[in-house]
């Protein structure tokens, strides 16, 4: 085409003033298809396309609907065991969203109360400032008033008295840090062993037990055992509400390999009971029958683990040492036949149960505080362990019994630092000479510094108080006006001693009995390691600012040593340089995690003990290869005893819990709910939490209802030989007939006023399972 | 109803040109080309004039809408197909999973338990009605840009707000969803995408770590033939180690 036809072609249209614009275009289309003209015309509708294209690009990713969170941290879950690593997401306002961490153990589950942790700092009632008694109420003081009180009244409680006459109360839910700093302080700075805390209550029968068994405290196992567990045997426990996370774990294995079987011991229908292959409900307090039964059933039907148990297992009878033999003699008197009355399972699913157990290529089994906030739950323990003994359920991949903790820090911050009246950090014994020595050492204080007898456990220490015998108490991070048992005959302790309460939020039951309280920093608002069921230990960092005048629990202990004049003895006054002294203390143990630093917590998920050195991974399984303790060659080595061999226990069934009578014909049992935890100083003032749950009441089966004639909601006097309450009764078929159900979390029904405080006779942990009650309708 | 819509739109543009042809012809009559003979077309015959202006209106109106047409619906269509997602490497590893029955992400039970079964992608993340779908349309075209001028890394993630309403819709009436507590409390946030199904519920798609290219998992999730071997769901599998 070229431009003098175009030029013809133009003057010709152009003298016709009437030609069509169609015309043109067709007869531009056929003449002319790429004139310069058009080309720019072209080049501009793209241009303007493309820029059209770019605009609308800049304006989608200006405008694209965004989380809130602008940037996100790795942490751990503030409430329970199952140390659940969270991601916090964080903007100017606080915290925006807290999600699962899919690259923690949880593989980023949480439940309810971990998802609503956004609104946990910003709860409402939150301490932020100190507070002293005067004249019978609490004032406003500045941290110097209240803690030169403190420190005043411990000083002269120390010299009027003695060391003995002081006494630390403290929480599975403070750092290892804290704790640790704590423990110290007490036993090795003011030299009493009085340091206890809401761990007696909830796993000191497990830390016996476990030690009782292999020698050392804390589980063999992991939760990755979960995923490799045909059968799983949970027993006095409600993972699918208390530990939520591990329960989808185990919901996950039975998705993907469907001949898993779950087996639920409990007497209550729990939603755990609920989602289970087979449900067993036991009549209170007969489990420890059950479980020897099953041992009978075991050794009678030949499915016991014969090499396992000839070359690392011993027996230990009441006498001492036996052998086959003497397990067998003792099971005897336990044939399914014998105890299927009391316990109230037939002798032919007490067998089923035991064969599936021994039978199963790899069974695991998972307890809480139905085994061991009982007056026999240290057997009850040492016989959980027993069972996977003789059967050689343990050490293998999904073979392992594992009792899960209720606390985030119960197991990091109270058994390992040893944190208990009867203790010293990483598994030795106040009552051992040789251990107390190397702890005098180690912490540089004179020798004969830290006393030979344990101090008062939590139940002796509350009995103290009320006796004038010990004078003051420093409570941290937990609220025992809600959570001991007994709870009317405690109270008066409380009033009777000069009682600190440290604490997160005001108005807890605690501390309507303080003298001084004391505004405390509560999870991201302070730094600190955890330690979980585990054996894993999780760094929480400091992503917040405490409200107000609010202190780590830290910073009070490290100012009342100071004003103690103990600064010589705690030396380390922060929480990175405590970690420091207590890493390098863990090397003088069988728990060595020296090769946990800071920097590593920081990068890892979390790492499992032992890990002794920086470059070891951790130790998902002990006493197996993989444990650095174990030496080469040996497939199984129970470090913990002298002769490497684990020890079953042949400890006889005995009617020890409470039996319910003419007077109290019903057994209360208490437990937790899903979404609240524990006494619900934290859920309870989270108003999705405290909207959508029910309050305190108490549940009962429909026959012991009609009996009573009591209707569903109706109100109903509870009686028993500790206190009384009164709240609503629901009736319900999820509790055995003769037993009534309740929770904890509510203080405005504080169930513990009715509950026992008989205890464990070793372990000192109260039986929160099984008082017995009765029932009236009111009104 | 969509592309409803959107047909009806490009039909109604359709007849307000065809009547703008029909008075500009009134209008400006092509004087000029009257002298051309009429065209016979065989069962009638046209004029020249007639012949050029319908054979002008098919080429540059009618032909290009119909094929603008048939793309757009293949185009609206097919992203919502999974395969279309998969077209974008970075996908691949979610397209794996989908089918991989060792997974336990909730796509891959939705897609595996038959919750889902077509356009898997497209059924989670698009909201409901037209502005769901416009949504989900604008949000694909701000992924293709940054596919195709590759302003992206891997592993991917979406900035975007995932609306809940998606998850809600299907499950958020039913007598097993509202039964469970948790539900009932956290059913505002939910609703409001500030608390997260997944929190619960597990993760959707592999993790972020998975998916980085030279992890362990990455080869065998960017290879969709080798995770979509079937796996022996018995007790005992390969995929547990010996004793």
């Amino acid at each position: 085409m070229t431009q003098d036809t175009h030029n013809d072609f133009d003057n010709e249209a152009s003298a016709d003033a009437e030609v069509t614009s169609s015309a043109r275009a067709l007869h531009d289309a056929i003449a002319d298809p790429i004139s310069r003209r058009d080309l720019l015309r072209a080049l501009t509708a793209l241009g303007f396309a493309s820029a059209s294209g770019g605009v609308l690009w800049g304006l989608l990713e200006a405008t694209i609907p965004r989380y809130p969170a602008q940037h996100w941290h790795k942490s751990v879950c503030r409430y329970c065991g199952t140390g659940c690593g969270v991601m916090v997401g964080m903007n100017e306002a606080g915290v925006a969203e807290v999600r699962g961490d899919p690259e923690a153990h949880n593989a980023g589950k949480l439940c309810i109360k971990g998802s609503l942790l956004p609104l946990l700092n910003k709860a409402p009632g939150r301490l932020k400032y100190p507070m002293v008694r005067k004249n019978g109420t609490l004032v406003r003081a500045s941290w110097e008033t209240a803690m030169n009180v403190v420190a005043a009244q411990f000083k002269e409680a120390i010299a009027q008295y003695g060391p003995n006459s002081v006494a630390y109360y403290g929480s599975g839910q403070l750092s290892i840090e804290e704790t640790y700093t704590a423990n110290k302080l007490f036993k090795a700075g003011i030299g009493t062993n009085n340091v206890d805390g809401n761990p007696r209550l909830c796993m000191s029968s497990a830390a016996v037990g476990y030690t009782k068994t292999f020698g050392k405290d804390e589980p063999a196992g992991c939760y990755e055992d979960i995923d490799h567990a045909d059968v799983f045997f949970i027993i006095g426990a409600n993972p699918a509400e208390c530990h939520q996370p591990l329960f989808e774990r185990i919901k996950t294995r039975k998705a993907s390999h469907p001949k898993t079987v779950i087996i639920c011991v409990d007497p209550r229908r729990t939603l755990t009971a609920e989602r289970s292959d087979l449900h067993l409900a036991p009549r209170p307090g007969s489990d420890l029958l059950l479980l020897w039964a099953m041992a009978h059933a075991i050794v009678e039907g030949k499915v016991f683990d014969e090499d396992f148990v000839r070359d690392h297992v011993a027996f230990q009878g009441p006498e001492g040492r036996v052998g086959w033999e003497g397990l067998c003699a003792f099971l005897a008197d336990y044939a399914p036949e014998k105890v299927q009355e009391r316990v109230g399972i037939p002798a032919a699913q007490i067998r089923n149960v035991a064969s599936l157990f021994a039978g199963s290529r790899a069974t695991m089994s998972l307890w809480t505080m139905g085994l061991n906030q009982r007056v026999d739950g240290v057997a009850l323990n040492t016989t959980m362990n027993a069972l996977h003994l003789i059967t050689g359920q343990i050490n293998k991949r999904g073979a392992t019994p594992m009792s899960l903790t209720g606390q985030a820090n119960a197991c990091g911050g109270v058994r390992d630092t040893g944190s208990l009246a009867h203790l010293l950090p990483h598994g030795r014994f106040v009552n051992n000479s040789q251990h107390r020595h190397e702890m005098e050492q180690l912490w540089g204080v004179p020798a004969g510094r830290i006393q030979p007898t344990p101090g008062l456990d939590a139940i002796h220490l509350f009995q103290a108080m009320n006796d004038g015998e010990v004078k003051c108490v420093l409570n941290m991070c937990t609220n025992p006006a809600q959570s001991m048992p007994n709870l009317d005959s405690y109270a008066k302790g409380m009033e009777r001693s000069f009682f600190v309460v440290v604490d997160a939020f005001e108005d807890t039951l605690s501390m309507r009995h303080a003298d001084v309280v004391l505004p405390a920093a509560l999870w991201i608002e302070k730094e600190g390691v955890f330690g979980q069921s585990e054996r894993r230990y999780q760094l929480v960092e400091k992503l917040l600012s405490p409200p107000g005048e609010a202190r780590s629990d830290l910073e009070i202990l490290i100012d009342l040593a100071e004003r103690l004049g103990l600064d010589d003895v705690v030396t380390a006054k922060t929480a990175p340089e405590v970690w420091e002294e207590y890493r390098e203390l863990s090397s003088h143990s069988k728990y060595d995690f020296s090769g946990m630093t800071r920097a590593r917590l920081r990068e890892h998920r979390g790492l499992q003990w032992p890990c002794p050195s920086e470059e070891h991974p951790g130790t998902a399984r002990r006493y197996m290869p993989g444990d650095p303790f174990v030496p080469a060659g040996k497939d199984h080595y129970f470090y913990g005893k002298p002769d490497g061999r684990a020890v079953v226990h042949l400890t006889p069934y005995e009617r020890r819990s409470e039996e319910p009578d003419d007077e109290y014909p019903l057994v209360l049992n208490t437990g937790r709910i899903l979404e609240q935890w524990h006494t619900g100083t934290m859920t309870d003032r989270i108003a999705p939490i405290r909207n959508g749950t029910p309050r305190g009441h108490f549940e009962m089966h429909g026959f012991d209802a009609r009996r009573l004639d009591i209707g569903d909601g109706d109100t109903v006097e509870v009686k028993s030989r500790y206190g009384r309450l009164e709240g609503p009764c629901r009736v319900t078929t999820n509790t055995l007939v003769g037993t009534v159900f309740a929770t904890f979390y509510d203080s405005e029904l504080p169930i513990n006023v009715l509950v026992t405080d008989r205890h464990d006779p070793v372990s000192k942990q109260p039986d929160f399972k099984t008082t017995a009650v009765s029932v009236r309708k009111l009104g | 109803m969509t592309f409803a819509i959107l047909v009806s739109m490009i039909g109604s543009g359709l007849v307000f040109l065809l009547f703008l042809g029909a008075y500009l012809v009134t209008r400006h009559p092509a004087r000029h080309w009257k002298h051309l003979p009429p065209i016979s077309l065989g069962v009638t015959t046209i004029s020249a004039v007639a012949f050029y202006k319908i054979t002008a209106l098919v080429s540059f109106t009618v032909l290009p809408v119909a094929t603008v047409s048939v793309a757009t619906y293949r185009l609206f269509e097919g992203a919502k197909e999974v395969q279309s997602c998969a077209s974008c490497h970075v996908m691949q590893p979610m397209v794996t999973d989908l089918s991989d029955p060792r997974s336990t992400t909730l796509a891959a039970r939705h897609v595996q338990n038959g919750w889902i079964s077509k356009a898997a992608c497209y059924r989670c993340h698009s909201g409901y009605g037209f502005n769901g779908t416009l949504a989900a349309k604008l949000e694909g075209y701000r992924h293709l840009v940054r596919y195709t001028t590759g302003t992206f890394e891997e592993p991917i993630a979406s900035r975007a707000l995932f609306d809940q309403a998606s998850c809600l819709h299907c499950h958020g009436e039913t007598p097993a969803f509202l039964g469970v507590n948790s539900h009932r409390i956290g059913m505002p946030q939910f609703a409001s995408n500030e608390l997260s199904c997944l929190n619960c519920h597990g993760l959707a798609h592999p993790t972020r770590k998975e998916r980085t290219p030279g992890s362990l998992r990455y080869a065998e999730l960017m290879a969709p033939n080798d995770a979509a071997k079937p796996v022996d769901r018995h007790v005992g599998t390969t995929e547990d180690a010996p004793r």
